[in-house]
This record gives C-alpha cells, sequence and structure tokens, in this order.
C-alpha cells in the first residue's frame, strides 16, 4: 500500500504550523501567569495553569486535525486509526478521574 | 512566592532539553532524576512536570521536521494508537506502583540509555531511504506487530516514569521497522507529544501537576528545544556522550540508592 503524497502536500505544513502556533500561544500564557503570580498570586497560577491545559491539549488538537485531514483526503483508513487514537486520549483522561 | 525555587527549575528544564536535544533523546529522562534528588520533589509531582516537558518539547521542535518532511506522519498515527494504549495502561498501573519500585524502574532504564548512548546508533540495514511520507506498509508489515509491542511498552514507561521513552521506542523504529535514523528520530520526537499527553491529561485531572513546579518547567523546555535546535551540528559528539553515558551511570546509582531512603546528594534550591 503506497500512499501517494503529492495529491495533499499541505498536510505536513499545516500540522507544523498548528504545532508551532500552538507552543507559542501556549508558552505565552504561562509566562503571563508566572509574571502575574509575583504580583496578583492566585490569579497569576489560574492563569499559567491554562497554559499548562493548553499544552496538554496542543497534541489532542494535533491528533484531531489529522482526522480532519485525512477524512478530506479521503483517506478513511488513516481517519479511522486517527479517531481510534484520539479516543484513547479521551479515555484516558476520564478515566484519570478519581 | 521567592522566585529561586521557579528559576532553578526554568533552568533545568532549559538545560536538559538543551542537551537532550543535541543527544536526539528526550529532557524527561534527566528532570525525573534531577528534581527527586536535588530538588527533593516528589516523584509524582516529578514525573507530572517532566510530562509537560517532554510535550513541549515534542510540539516545539516537530515544525522544522515537518517542514523537512523527515516525519512519518502516517507511521506515527498507526504506532500512537499503541503508545497511547500503553499511556492508557501505564496511568492505572502507576498509582498502584509504590515510589520505591518506581525509582528501581527508573534506574533500570537510566543504565539501558546509558548501554545504547555508550554503543552508537548505526544505520539499519536495508534502511529504506524512500521519502518519509510515504508509508510502504509490505515492508514494514511483518514486523509490525513487534514495533507495536515496544511501542505498547514505550508507552507505559512513559506514563509511569515521565519520559519519552526514546530508550525503547529506538530500538522498535531500528530493529522492527528498520527505518533510517533521522526518519525515525523525527517521527518518535512527534509521536512522544501525543504520548506524554495521553498521560499528562490523567495525571492533570488527578491534581498530580503542580502549576508552580511544571510552569518553569514548561518554559524551560520550549527555549531549550527551540536552542538545541539551532546548534545542533556545532558540537563535536563523541565527548559530549562519553560524559552523559557517565552521568547516566550515576543518576541510575542515585536513583537505585533512593529507592532504599537514601540520598547522598545535598537539596540544590
Amino acid at each position: 500500500m503506497k500512499v501517494d503524497i503529492a495529491s495533499h502536500p499541505r498536510l505536513e505544513q499545516t500540522l507544523g504550523a498548528l504545532l508551532h502556533y500552538g507552543t507559542i500561544f501556549a508558552s505565552c500564557v504561562i509566562a503571563s501567569g508566572l509574571a502575574l503570580s509575583l504580583d496578583a498570586g492566585a490569579t497569576g497560577w489560574r492563569v499559567a495553569t491554562a497554559g499548562l491545559v493548553l499544552f496538554i491539549l496542543l497534541p489532542v488538537v494535533r491528533v484531531a486535525a489529522m482526522l480532519i485531514l485525512f477524512l478530506r483526503a479521503r483517506e478513511y483508513r488513516f481517519g479511522a486509526i486517527a479517531a481510534l487514537v484520539m479516543s484513547i486520549m479521551l479515555l484516558s483522561f476520564f478515566l484519570g478521574t478519581p | 512566592m521567592n522566585g529561586s525555587l521557579e528559576l532553578w527549575l526554568f533552568a533545568v528544564a532549559l538545560g536538559t532539553s538543551l542537551l537532550g536535544g543535541l543527544l536526539g533523546m528526550a529532557s524527561g529522562i534527566f528532570i525525573v532524576p534531577i528534581l527527586t534528588i536535588f530538588g527533593r520533589i516528589d516523584l509524582h509531582t516529578a514525573v507530572g512536570a517532566s510530562l509537560i516537558s517532554v510535550i513541549a518539547c515534542s510540539c516545539a521542535g516537530a515544525a522544522p521536521f515537518l517542514q523537512d518532511r523527515l516525519t512519518n506522519i502516517r507511521l506515527a498515527i498507526l504506532l500512537e494508537t499503541a503508545t497511547t494504549f500503553g499511556a492508557l495502561c501505564g496511568v492505572f498501573v502507576a498509582g498502584l506502583i509504590p515510589p520505591k519500585y518506581l525509582f528501581v524502574i527508573f534506574a533500570l532504564i537510566l543504565l539501558l540509555s546509558a548501554q545504547q548512548m555508550a554503543a552508537r546508533r548505526k544505520e539499519p540495514p536495508r534502511a529504506k531511504l524512500a521519502g518519509a511520507s510515504d508509508l510502504d506498509l509490505g515492508c514494514a508489515v511483518q514486523r509490525l506487530p513487534l514495533g507495536m509491542a515496544l511501542m505498547y511498552g514505550a508507552g507505559l514507561i512513559s506514563a509511569l516514569l515521565g519520559i519519552g521513552s526514546g530508550v525503547l521506542k529506538i530500538p522498535a523504529m531500528d530493529t522492527a521497522l528498520r527505518l533510517p535514523i533521522k526518519v525515525s528520530s523525527a517521527t518518535s520526537n512527534f509521536m512522544i507529544g501525543v504520548t506524554a499527553a495521553a498521560s499528562a491529561g490523567a495525571y492533570f485531572v488527578r491534581g498530580e501537576i503542580l502549576t508552580p513546579v511544571a510552569a518553569p518547567i514548561a518554559l524551560g523546555s520550549v527555549v531549550g528545544a527551540v536552542l538545541g535546535a539551532r546548534i545542533l551540528m556545532k558540537v563535536p559528539n563523541d565527548k559530549l556522550r562519553l560524559m552523559f553515558v557517565c552521568i547516566l551511570v550515576i543518576l541510575s546509582a542515585q536513583m537505585m540508592l533512593a529507592a532504599f531512603g537514601i540520598n547522598l546528594i545535598e537539596a540544590a534550591p
């Protein structure tokens, strides 16, 4: 089974951009949270925590993006695999609840 | 708050991610021992923070690899079914294993890493230099079950110890799947973020990711990963390698002692 990449060369670029800007955004939120915590204490820590949540969600969003891109390219087999990975991740989050 | 702990954590994450990037391994394997041995931070807290560092390094480093088409994203998503499932299992087991045994497992993984670093990686025989993006399943499929089993183990260990588990992924990629080194490094880096996120989410929900520890670690990791990618080519590799073999062995010995409650090193911050 060979997959022809030439028909949709933007897959890599889209994922690369998502991870690049996602990292910058999450880092900025954490940095401003840490800066705020020097002054405002609890509020700052809450902002920093939100930044950490963004970091944890970034790979989930990446898998969701792959799911959409594979479906759009009519690669249903890989779309199904991406859906499986996403459900395992979400399952882990929910089962982690004490 | 006094900022000294945060600064120390930031510096540790920056340093380990930078050096980890130079050596092509994830920072997690250094962060947990440093936090527990020098920082006297509780093991579960250290593992939680380290998982955040692994995600940050993976996400921060992924874009250039994707741009160069070194990442095999189809193989990655396929193997991620095994790594995330391993992580899911690891999250459950982590709560049941006493920290004492986790220290022992960590010590063994450190030794294994030292051994892998000492025996430099060779290009696997018959490595296909075909474009990373096309997944020729016909070639890999016979060994795929072995690869998947190793990936499941990698996910499990990653969730237990808060590391990227490159130590298990690399043999899986090299021996079982026979990918060229550059492709397997890029693909592994792409995968560890998803693997770590699967367990980091559960750790977060359980309240085991403490913001004052994890936030400076995350920032330091991003900065370290970005700098590490810049200077990748300029450092003579052999001396660095030898130095790290020694550091890994020392950390392994200290982690083993820590399992029995002995800490020979003074607390740092």
